[in-house]
């Protein structure tokens, strides 16, 4: 499904998100160890969630190109969350770098595509990206 | 994509607000249609004379305390009011685009700019200081105080049923005024549920009110002694026709804010692909039916495989605009608010058409509304090519998804087409050039000018500015021009023997 508006875009990144969150969730349940981390990162999608939206309702104004700013297909960003129930940690960081991988491409897509539109999205989903890397090296750290 | 949820529910009734109760309108009594899908949403009463002149008397008794309200303890009532609408974020959204048609990206656009406003007129303290001056002679002082006037009329029109009183009504009250907003009786839910979230607020009984209704109200406000202004957002007859001369005739203070024929000037330098989605934007954007819309298109030079490839890329991609009921998040372009409208806009085509127009576009009869809705407002967006300056369907407003193409070779032909519109209110360039953009600002007659920008509205700490055919008044609304316009300036001169 193509995503062109602004709303709708958002709300695939919002669903993206809580699916990464949920998935860390299980993780957490799974790897008592490793609980506080993968809690940690749940948490950090939300909040992440939070930051999107808030820079979308704070720039979209109608100066703004918000129903024509993006052009992604939703087939370019499937996350596969499932775990089999015997998965060890090191499958289990692989499979949040794929997670991670999905959802990193979609902030990185999406900022390239509405770059000069939307003001503070774009500059938010950098943001994010940016943030994240630390997550990925944990991640690479645990496989 | 599934529709996301209607916040108006069952067939209510839109109610006046007058002197903190809320009244059922003695009108008649009207239907209010979702043009999406036709259906009736509401009921709204149109207001008679006594029903204005009750809110007007209201409007007046509480301004003899208001006017007494420390401007730190007024703006607490706005602060509590933008909290309010803060939270209330997304009903009031999808409200708008439940009553209007616009897209759920355009109404959250609305209600920003909107809620930007009060965010503004909280600064009021600081806002409406005056100026002082010691020792004008030896021993003698002056300053300058700003003070409010007294009832102030806000007359909203349809096509931003939630943002346009704003520009005016936080400011108002500010400054110590009070005020009678009338919103448009086609969208009277917007207004509705601001006037719910200010009488959470607190205001005082009678200094926020709302009444609802047409030309009887309107006549009524303007006529009524006790009004000391006027700000009007409409269409440019009722702006020169009715309004102007209606506030000169009792002495009113006015701002009138008219209709508009925008147009966007391509120079062959421009971004091509950062510059079609802002086309998109000022040309179908809220359908069309924006003051600041483009509605023709001058692409300057005679390079015709750059044309070609501008419009080609143009139609494409105005062809693939998703239409359909804006609570669809995918939903790019709306109808239009209703079907008088859409006739109105076609005629116009055909009118084009008559005077040697070519379609690229055509956009009567929409093939696909996603959802399956019916057509009796859609429209989808039209491109007409081979236009001149001299035609209809670029002097005169359409107020539709429409866009019309004319060509020229320099760009000061183009600023002179610019300039010879009746209208004045947001030329804008799509240049990477600094001085075609400079000579663009500097020649073009236009209150608002735009360079690689397709709808050029002003954030509300600047005034929303328009000229000619646009706008009949001095100061403007929105930021300090809207503080200047509800106060007076009181020039005090002291000496103490």
């Amino acid at each position: 499904m193509k995503l062109c508006t602004a709303s709708e875009t958002i709300s695939f990144i919002r669903g993206l998100e809580e699916k990464g969150a949920a998935f860390y969730e299980s993780l957490a349940e799974r790897f008592p160890a490793r609980k506080e981390l993968f809690l940690a990162f749940s948490r950090e999608n939300h909040k992440y969630i939070k930051q999107v939206q808030m820079a979308y309702q704070s720039v979209i104004t109608d100066a703004i190109e918000g129903c024509f700013a993006f052009d992604l297909d939703t087939d370019d960003f499937i996350l596969n969350t499932d775990l089999p129930r015997d998965t060890g940690m090191a499958d289990a960081a692989k499979k949040a770098l794929e997670i991670e991988d999905v959802i990193l491409r979609c902030y990185t897509k999406g900022a390239e595509q509405s770059g000069s539109l939307l003001a503070d999205v774009p500059r938010n989903f950098k943001l994010i990206v940016k943030k994240r890397q630390s997550r990925l090296e944990t991640l690479r750290s645990l496989r | 994509m599934a529709i996301l949820e209607e916040p108006i529910k069952g067939v209510p009734m839109a109610k006046n607000y007058i002197n903190g109760e809320w009244v059922e309108s003695k009108g008649e009594i009207i239907d209010v249609v979702n043009p999406a899908n036709c259906q009736v949403i509401g009921k709204v009463g149109v207001s008679t004379r006594e029903e204005i002149d009750e809110a007007v008397k209201a409007a007046k008794e509480a301004f003899y305390d208001w006017r007494r309200t420390p401007a730190v303890t007024r703006c607490r009532y706005l602060f509590r009011l933008l909290h309010l609408l803060e939270e209330n974020f997304e009903e009031l959204s999808r409200v708008q685009t439940q009553e209007h048609g616009k897209t759920i990206d355009e109404s959250r656009g609305e209600t920003r700019r909107g809620i930007e406003n009060v965010e503004v007129a909280c600064g009021i303290p600081t806002l409406m200081m005056g100026d002082s001056s010691e020792d004008i002679a030896s021993g003698i002082d002056e300053y300058l105080i700003r003070v409010p006037l007294g009832v102030f009329g806000v007359i909203g029109p349809f096509n931003f049923p939630f943002m346009i009183p704003l520009w005016s009504a936080p400011y108002a009250v500010a400054t110590g005024n009070t005020v009678v907003i009338k919103p448009s009786s086609e969208v009277p839910f917007s207004q509705t549920k601001i006037t719910e979230l200010a009488e959470e607020a607190g205001f005082p009984p009678g200094v926020w009110n709302m009444v609802h209704g047409g030309r009887t109200v309107v006549n009524g406000m303007l006529e009524h002694p006790g009004i000391e202004g006027i700000t009007f957002v409409g269409s440019t007859p009722v702006m020169q026709d009715v309004i102007y001369p209606g506030c000169g005739k009792t002495g009113k203070r006015c701002i009138a804010q008219g209709g508009a024929a925008n147009i966007l000037v391509i120079m062959p330098d421009c971004n091509v692909d950062a510059t079609i989605p802002g086309l998109m934007t000022s040309f179908f954007g809220n359908a069309g039916q924006r003051c600041l819309a483009g509605q023709t298109l001058i692409m300057v030079g005679e390079d015709n495989r750059f044309y070609n490839d501008f419009v080609e890329k143009v139609t494409d991609r105005a062809r693939s605009i998703v239409m359909g009921y804006g609570l669809d998040e995918s939903v790019q372009m709306g109808p239009v608010r209703d079907a008088k409208k859409k006739e109105r806009i076609i005629s116009y085509i055909e009118t084009g058409i008559k005077e040697g127009a070519k379609l690229r576009l055509d956009g009567r009869k929409p093939k696909t509304i996603t959802g399956g809705y019916p057509d009796t407002c859609f429209l989808g967006p039209t491109i007409m090519e081979g236009l001149h300056r001299n035609m209809r369907v670029v002097r005169e407003e359409i107020f539709g998804p429409t866009m019309g193409i004319l060509r020229v070779k320099t760009l000061e032909e183009a600023i002179e087409i610019c300039n010879e519109s009746p209208y004045h209110n947001g030329h804008a360039i799509f240049t990477s050039n600094g001085k075609y953009a400079r000579q663009f600002q500097y020649d073009v007659i236009s209150g608002n000018v735009g360079i690689n920008i397709g709808i050029v509205a002003p954030m509300a700490f600047f005034p929303f500015s328009g000229m000619a055919g646009s706008f009949m008044g001095i100061l403007h609304t929105q930021g300090k021009e809207a503080v200047r316009f509800f106060t007076e300036s009181k020039v005090c001169i002291h000496r103490w023997l």
